[in-house]
C-alpha cells in the first residue's frame, strides 16, 4: 500500500495504475486502496504544497497518478455501488476561458474522494442553475482568472438565488484575482486560496462545519 | 533610465482608454483610431512611452486562423498532436496572407504612433512559453514531465510541448520583427506563464534546466531580434516567481523589468542589475474593489514604494502590476486609483 502512495506521490501514473491492479489481483478491498493509499498520497501531496516544498506542478502530476489509479478502481466502486463522499460541481465562469486552476481544485476534490461534476469553462448562471438541478451537489466551486469575467460570479449568485436553490448549495469561489472581500460582497460562503483550502472547505460540509 | 530619473509615474493603461471610447470593438480594428488612441493614452498619463495595449491572444489567434481552425472553435482550441507541416511555409511566408485583421491594425498604430513627434512607440508581445501555454490542454504537466527527465522521444506530451514552444518562437520572430518593421523603438515581452505555477521550483532547485531551456533560450532569441533593430527589450511578468527566476530574468539585462505584485519592489531589488528599470507594481488588480483597496490605500503603497525604492537608489518607474484592465461597472473605482498614484504627493 505504501508503494502506491509514493507512486502516487512521485507522479508516476502507469506504475501506480499497475501497482493498483496488483493489490486488487491480491484481494485488497477497492475502498481500501482508496482510503488507505490513494487519499493518504494526496493529503500528504496537499500538506507539502501548504508547507510549499511541493508546487503546483507536483500537485498536478500526483494528481493526474490518482486519476490513473481510480480508473482501476471506479468500475469496482460502481460494481459494489460505493457512493463517493459528496458531489461537487465545478466551472469557470462566463466569459473565461482558463481551466488550470478549476481542474486543480477538481483533481483535488477526486483525491479527497468526492464525485465532481465539472461543467467546464464559460459556464452561463444558468448552466450553473440547471446542474445543481440535475445533480444536487452539496457544494459548487466557480472559478475566474480575469477581472474583467469575476462579475460573471456575482451573476451566478443572483441566478442561483432568483431560481430558489441558493440555500440547498454552498458556494465556494476562487482564482487569481479574487479575495476574501469579494467572496463576502457577493455572498459566497467561501474564498479558497488554493486547491487544498477548497477541498478542506468541501469536508467540512460533508462534517456539516461548514 | 533617463526617464526613471525624472520620476516617471505611469499605468500600462491603453485599456483604459480604449474603453472610454464608444465603439472599442472597432477602434481595435482601425489601424490610424488605434494608434491615436496609444497616443492619447500616454499623454493622458503623462508619459513619452506610447505603449501599445496587451493582447495576450493576437499571435494565438493568428497562429489558429493560419492553420484553417475554425473561427468559433478557437477560443478553446488545444493542440492533441503537433502543427501540419504548412505552418512552416506560413511562417516563412511572414504571415503575408494570413494576419489577422487585429494585428493588422496594432501594426497600423505602431506606424501611426512613430510618426508622432515626442512619443516612443512601445510594441507588445506575448512571449513564447506563455503562448505554448495557451495552446495546450495540460501544459504543466508536460513540462513538469521535461522537468523529471522525461525527453520528448520518451513521451509524447513532453514532444508536443516542445514542438510547439519551437513553433512559438517562430512565429514571434516574425511578429516582433513585423512591430519593429513598423516603428515600435522598443517592445515589451509579456512572459506571465515564466512563473512557479508552470515551472517547478523543486525541479528548479534539485537542477533541473527548464527554466533555462524553456524561457530563457527563447528569450535571448528575441532580445537579440530586437536589439538586433537598435530598439530596446523589455519584459513582463506578473507570475508568482521565486528569486532563482527573478535572477535569471533580470539576468537577460531588459531595458526595463516589470514585475507583477507578488513580491515588493524593494524586495526584488538586490537582485536586478542597476541598469535595468524596474517597473511596478502597484497592485492595479485589485483596482476594481473599494472593499479590497481603497483610494488612501493605494496612495501609501505608491509613496511606500517611492520611498523605498529612492532608498536603494535604483532606478524605478512608478506603475501598475501589469495592464489596467476595466472591469465593467467598476470604472470609476479603476480610474480613480490610478488617478491617485499619478498625482500623489509624497510626504
Amino acid at each position: 500500500m505504501n508503494q502506491l502512495k509514493e507512486l502516487v506521490m512521485a507522479g508516476k501514473a502507469k506504475e501506480a495504475e499497475a501497482r493498483t491492479r496488483e493489490l486488487l489481483a491480491k484481494k485488497t478491498e477497492a475502498e481500501v486502496i482508496l482510503q488507505k493509499a490513494l487519499i493518504p498520497a494526496m493529503d500528504e501531496v496537499g500538506e507539502l504544497f501548504q508547507k510549499g516544498e511541493y508546487f503546483v506542478p507536483e500537485m498536478l502530476v500526483a494528481a493526474r497518478a490518482m486519476k490513473q489509479a481510480m480508473t482501476v478502481l471506479r468500475p469496482v466502486f460502481k460494481e459494489k455501488d460505493i457512493q463517493p463522499l459528496g458531489k461537487v460541481l465545478v466551472g469557470t465562469v462566463k466569459g473565461d476561458l482558463h481551466d488550470i486552476g478549476k481542474n486543480l481544485v477538481a483533481m483535488a476534490l477526486e483525491g479527497a474522494g468526492f464525485e465532481v461534476i465539472d461543467l467546464g469553462v464559460d459556464v452561463e448562471p444558468e448552466k450553473f442553475v440547471e446542474a445543481v438541478k440535475s445533480h444536487n451537489p452539496i457544494v459548487i466551486g466557480m472559478s475566474a482568472l480575469l477581472t474583467t469575467t469575476m462579475m460573471s460570479m456575482k451573476d451566478t449568485m443572483a441566478a442561483l438565488k432568483s431560481a430558489g436553490i441558493r440555500g440547498q448549495v454552498k458556494v465556494m469561489i476562487g482564482g487569481a484575482p479574487i479575495r476574501k472581500e469579494f467572496a463576502d460582497e457577493i455572498g459566497a460562503d467561501f474564498y479558497g486560496r488554493d486547491s487544498i483550502e477548497a477541498r478542506n472547505f468541501a469536508r467540512l460540509v460533508v462534517q456539516n462545519e461548514a | 533610465m533617463q526617464l526613471a530619473a525624472s520620476g516617471l509615474r505611469m499605468p500600462i493603461g491603453a485599456d483604459i482608454i480604449l474603453h472610454q471610447q464608444p465603439d472599442p470593438e472597432a477602434v481595435l480594428l482601425d489601424g490610424e483610431r488605434l494608434g491615436r488612441m496609444f497616443a492619447d493614452t500616454a499623454v493622458r498619463f503623462k508619459t513619452p512611452l506610447a505603449m501599445v495595449r496587451m493582447d495576450l491572444e493576437l499571435e494565438r489567434n493568428l497562429l489558429l486562423r493560419s492553420l484553417g481552425i475554425r473561427e468559433d472553435e478557437i477560443p478553446k482550441f488545444h493542440f492533441s498532436g503537433g502543427p501540419s507541416e504548412g505552418i512552416r511555409s506560413i511562417i516563412e511566408s511572414g504571415f503575408k496572407a494570413q494576419l489577422t485583421p487585429r494585428l493588422k491594425a496594432q501594426l497600423d498604430a505602431i506606424r501611426y504612433v512613430s510618426g508622432c513627434p515626442g512619443l516612443f512607440p512601445v510594441g507588445m508581445s506575448i512571449g513564447p512559453f506563455s503562448l505554448m501555454t495557451k495552446l495546450l490542454a495540460d501544459p504543466i504537466s508536460a513540462v513538469a514531465m521535461a522537468g523529471s527527465g522525461l525527453v520528448a522521444e520518451d513521451d509524447p506530451e513532453v514532444n508536443l510541448m516542445e514542438k510547439l514552444l519551437q513553433v512559438c518562437s517562430e512565429i514571434l520572430q516574425v511578429t516582433i520583427g513585423a512591430q519593429l518593421e513598423a516603428g515600435a523603438k522598443a517592445v515589451l515581452i509579456a512572459e506571465p506563464a515564466a512563473n512557479k505555477v508552470f515551472l517547478s521550483p523543486r525541479q528548479i532547485s534539485k537542477g533541473s534546466d527548464i527554466f533555462e531551456r524553456y524561457v530563457l533560450e527563447y528569450h535571448r532569441r528575441i532580445k537579440n531580434l530586437i536589439e538586433g533593430h537598435d530598439a530596446l527589450y523589455m519584459l513582463h511578468d506578473c507570475g508568482e516567481l521565486t528569486d532563482y527566476m527573478v535572477e535569471k530574468l533580470a539576468g537577460l539585462k531588459p531595458a526595463l523589468l516589470s514585475l507583477g505584485s507578488s513580491r515588493p519592489l524593494w524586495e526584488v531589488e538586490p537582485m536586478v542589475p542597476k541598469d535595468v528599470v524596474l517597473f511596478g507594481n502597484l497592485p492595479s488588480k485589485q483596482f476594481f474593489s473599494d472593499n479590497i483597496i481603497t483610494v488612501e490605500q493605494v496612495k501609501q503603497t505608491a509613496c511606500e514604494i517611492i520611498t523605498r525604492m529612492k532608498a536603494l537608489d535604483h532606478p524605478f518607474i512608478l506603475g501598475s502590476e501589469c495592464d489596467v484592465i476595466m472591469v465593467p461597472g467598476r470604472e470609476r473605482e479603476i480610474t480613480e486609483k490610478v488617478q491617485a498614484f499619478m498625482e500623489v504627493v509624497c510626504g
